[in-house]
């Protein structure tokens, strides 16, 4: 492997190792506190979640630009499950479960929606998950007549800030150290999507269908289905991660909760290596554009530069990213 | 000879990262002779016309244009020094128009705005000279490919073009327009133009060209004269060992009841019988193809039906053809057949990927299974794991084959299944084609090589306009009785 090529393929990993090394330089002992590790990685799980599902989407050949909204109408929905279910004097933690259901199968049919006009009606990609990103995000503020939807449940905020204890870790009261449910709930789907991507038949055939659509179908594959199951799989990951979200806030924004998540799922499947014209990908580069995105905005924090200019250096590291990676193609 | 040569290539080296592609090809290119450039595919006679053509900087050596040693740094510095190339993949423009084509990237302009009249007229005595029958304002997705042909040696002649390299040409052409093809070429080379012509028809290399040059693995054979060379000394010269017969001898056409039948089907009937090898001949745009892949369930169905020993299927999709055991090797081996960026294990399951598991796939069965075809059918790809893309084209097509074979089809549809493929793996694909019928598979060759209909199946069918217009036993199997079918020439 060549210089370029290494760069290449492991050039996101690279600059999330350089970026940790100064944070530890500067900030030594703070940064490295376990807090603050599980904090990295828990702080944009659920973006991250989505972005996995992104990037079967992306391999496939398409794009969703509807995962934002769809996660505030989800995310609403979700609440008032809650609230309706409790009412009726259900267990807590029952309540929690059916309401998470609830969210993951409304996203799944929202994004089985976007699947069936993209696959079968044939209408570009772009165009039906814009169309999602407006109407899904109005059905949110319908749903919260246009503001905020509290929970009445105590229990969904503990679940939100409950999780396993790291062993041998205590924190300053002398408590447990927890590792919240949602990172651990993003690890396990990273490690799921990966096996089943690069080991399941399905998983191939979202490669060959990204690859060359025609040839996926001369080669007897059902093209349309891959390309309905990746939207709906990809729905049914925001439904979850709206959960997450809401159970972390105990309520929902509907005009805030979401927003701008499609471009942080895209950008943080870009840098990871996946490209946006399909056929090739990995699960694991997205999670290093998560980690990357998140190090980088709690840097912005840490060294009090003004935030406003977050937007510019993602900007420029997304850009950096498809830069060196495009490369690749003419080194085969 | 005593001229300064036109073009001259020095002790050439190419290195790719896992091979030499040219090992010192030094190769003289007289002015104003149409020049023949042979090999297996594999031999480096691409990657010798990409360097010159300005695509790939040669390792090592020297090029030397008129006397003058050259770099040429990319395909717009070849055309400046007057090297065109025209690819066997056409790179023309199907949304603008012929004259948009021939002026793209040098367009006329007339105070700042593009001067279409001119380009237009300018265009129009180019294709007058290519003997286009199209006007300049003609949309080039409309053009079938020897028309797309046209334009791009139009396109040449427009840059005034000194040296034309041409890969492949006549690859997508029926027989009539490439004889036109010839004719162009020669009027070219009156012009003074240097013609290097790759191809693997022997015997049009032979026709045409005034010198011959053959490479095998990298190294330059040989350069003879046309004159006196014949299509089995070459083919001798490129594959190092004297080919015996071309065709395996046929076997004795097969009795009993068809295994695949067509019944009015698009308009078209016909049967096949297991063991049976059926020619599908007809002039390109005669609807072969089409047929092909409607009956593959690839394009949508007019009517009729379609029969596996002798029970009615419905076929609406490959995936349903594939259930059925027909399988359809695609013409468009780039396009269709294969997925380039990926691996060859993976191309060669793909059609059939439940058979190495239904949900987890068993990755070592798969290399297994992979190994296999390529021990079979000597596929020569160094890794299997490799993509498809680095493979050259015989052992591309070879790797499209297994992929169906790996189905177990009963009916087994090929189309130009040695388009350009060299004369080695020609010939093994047509002893596997015999004796994938000797075990009992049904048969179609889709092929526009009349020669390779004549010398493989048991009988013929002729397709003209969509319709199939006649048949042709084996014993009245000859190029004039297709070719007065396919042309639709009365019998005389």
């Amino acid at each position: 492997m060549n210089r370029k090529n290494f760069l290449s393929e492991y050039g996101a990993l690279i600059a999330l190792v350089l970026l940790f090394a100064i944070n530890v330089a500067r900030r030594g002992g703070n940064f490295l506190q376990v807090e603050n590790l599980r904090n990295l990685v828990s702080q944009n799980a659920a973006v991250g979640i989505i972005a996995i599902g992104m990037t079967l989407v992306i391999i496939a050949g398409g794009i969703d630009l509807s995962v934002g909204s769809l996660t505030a109408m989800c995310g609403a929905a979700a609440i008032l499950l809650v609230n309706k279910l409790a009412s009726g004097g259900m267990d807590a933690n029952l309540v929690i479960l059916l309401a998470a259901l609830g969210a993951v199968v409304i996203g799944a049919a929202a994004g089985m929606i976007n699947g069936v006009v993209i696959a079968y009606g044939r209408v570009a990609a772009f165009v039906v998950t814009l169309a999602g990103l407006a109407g899904f995000r109005s059905i949110a503020l319908v749903l919260g007549n246009g503001g905020e939807i509290r929970s009445q449940v105590p229990a969904l905020q503990d679940f939100g800030f409950g999780g396993v204890p790291i062993p041998f870790v205590k924190d300053a009261g002398g408590g447990p150290v927890l590792f919240y449910w949602s990172a651990c709930i993003f690890i396990a789907i990273a490690l799921v999507a990966g096996f089943v991507l690069n080991r399941t038949r399905f998983g191939r055939y979202v490669i060959a269908v990204g690859a060359n659509p025609r040839a996926a179908e001369f080669s007897a594959i059902n093209v349309q289905t891959i390309r309905l199951a990746v939207y709906t799989i990809l729905g049914g990951l925001v439904g979850l991660a709206s959960v997450l979200v809401g159970a972390r806030m105990n309520s929902v924004g509907t005009g805030s909760v979401g927003l701008y998540y499609e471009l942080d799922a895209i950008a943080a499947v870009v840098i990871g290596g996946t490209s946006l014209r399909g056929g090739k990908g990995r699960i694991w580069g997205t999670v290093v554009g998560v980690l990357l995105l998140t190090l980088i905005s709690n840097m912005i924090t840490a060294e009090r530069i003004d935030t406003n200019w977050q937007g510019l250096v993602r900007g420029i590291v997304i850009l950096v990213a498809v830069l060196i990676q495009r490369g690749r193609k003419s080194d085969e | 000879m005593h001229l300064v040569p036109k073009l001259e290539v020095q002790n050439i080296v190419m290195e790719f990262p896992a091979m030499r592609a040219l090992d010192g090809v030094s190769i003289a290119f007289e002015p104003g002779e149409v020049h023949g450039v042979v090999g297996e595919n594999g031999a480096g006679k691409s990657t010798l016309m990409k360097i010159l053509g300005g695509i790939l900087q040669a390792t090592e050596g020297t090029i030397v244009l008129d006397g003058a040693p050259t770099t040429l740094t990319g395909v717009r510095d070849a055309l400046k020094h007057g090297i065109a190339m025209i690819h066997q993949e056409l790179n023309l423009v199907d949304e603008l128009t012929v004259a948009e084509n021939v002026f793209l990237g040098r367009e006329i302009t007339k105070a700042k705005l593009l001067d279409r009249a001119k380009m237009v007229e300018e265009t129009e005595t180019y294709l007058q000279l290519v003997h286009a029958a199209f006007p300049a304002t003609t949309k080039v997705g409309n053009l079938s490919i020897a028309g797309k042909q046209l334009v791009e040696i139009a396109k040449a002649v427009a840059v005034n073009a000194s040296v034309l390299i041409m890969d492949e040409p006549t690859a997508v052409l029926s027989e009539p327009e490439a004889d036109s093809l010839f004719e162009l070429v020669a009027k070219l080379k009156e012009r003074g133009t240097t013609v290097l012509y790759i191809s693997h028809r022997l015997a049009e290399v032979c026709a045409i060209c005034d010198r011959i040059t053959v490479l095998r693995d990298g190294v330059k054979i040989e350069t003879l004269d046309a004159e006196g060379a014949n299509p089995a000394k070459i083919a001798d010269l490129m594959v190092g060992r004297p080919l015996t017969d071309f065709y395996p001898p046929k076997t004795l056409a097969p009795e009993g009841s068809p295994l695949f039948e067509v019944d009015n089907f698009n308009g078209v009937g016909f049967a096949v019988r297991p063991g049976e090898i059926v020619g599908l001949a007809g002039l390109v745009g005669a609807g072969r193809t089409e047929l092909a892949e409607a009956i593959f369930g690839a394009r949508p169905v007019t009517g009729g039906e379609v029969k596996l020993s002798g029970k009615s299927c419905r076929i609406s999709s490959p995936k349903q053809a594939m259930r059925h055991g027909i399988a359809y090797v695609s013409e468009d081996r780039k396009g269709l057949g294969l997925h380039l960026s990926l691996s060859v294990v993976h191309n060669i399951t793909l059609a059939n990927l439940r058979g190495y598991g239904n949900i987890v796939l068993n990755h070592k069965r798969e290399l297994d299974a992979a190994q296999n075809w390529k021990k079979d059918l000597d596929i020569r790809a160094g890794d299997l794991e490799d993509a498809a893309f680095n493979v050259s084209g015989g052992n591309q097509q070879k790797v499209a084959i297994a992929k169906w074979l790996d189905t177990k089809p009963k009916v087994l549809i090929l189309d130009e299944p040695t388009r350009g493929v060299d004369v080695g793996a020609k010939r093994e694909i047509y002893n596997l084609i015999q004796s994938l019928a000797k075990q009992g598979m049904a048969c179609i060759v889709i092929s526009s090589e009349l020669p390779e209909i004549i010398g493989l199946c048991h009988r013929a069918l002729v397709m003209r306009e969509g319709r199939l217009v006649g048949e042709l036993s084996e014993s009245a199997l000859t190029e004039e009785g297709v070719m007065r079918l396919a042309a639709g020439v009365e019998a005389a």
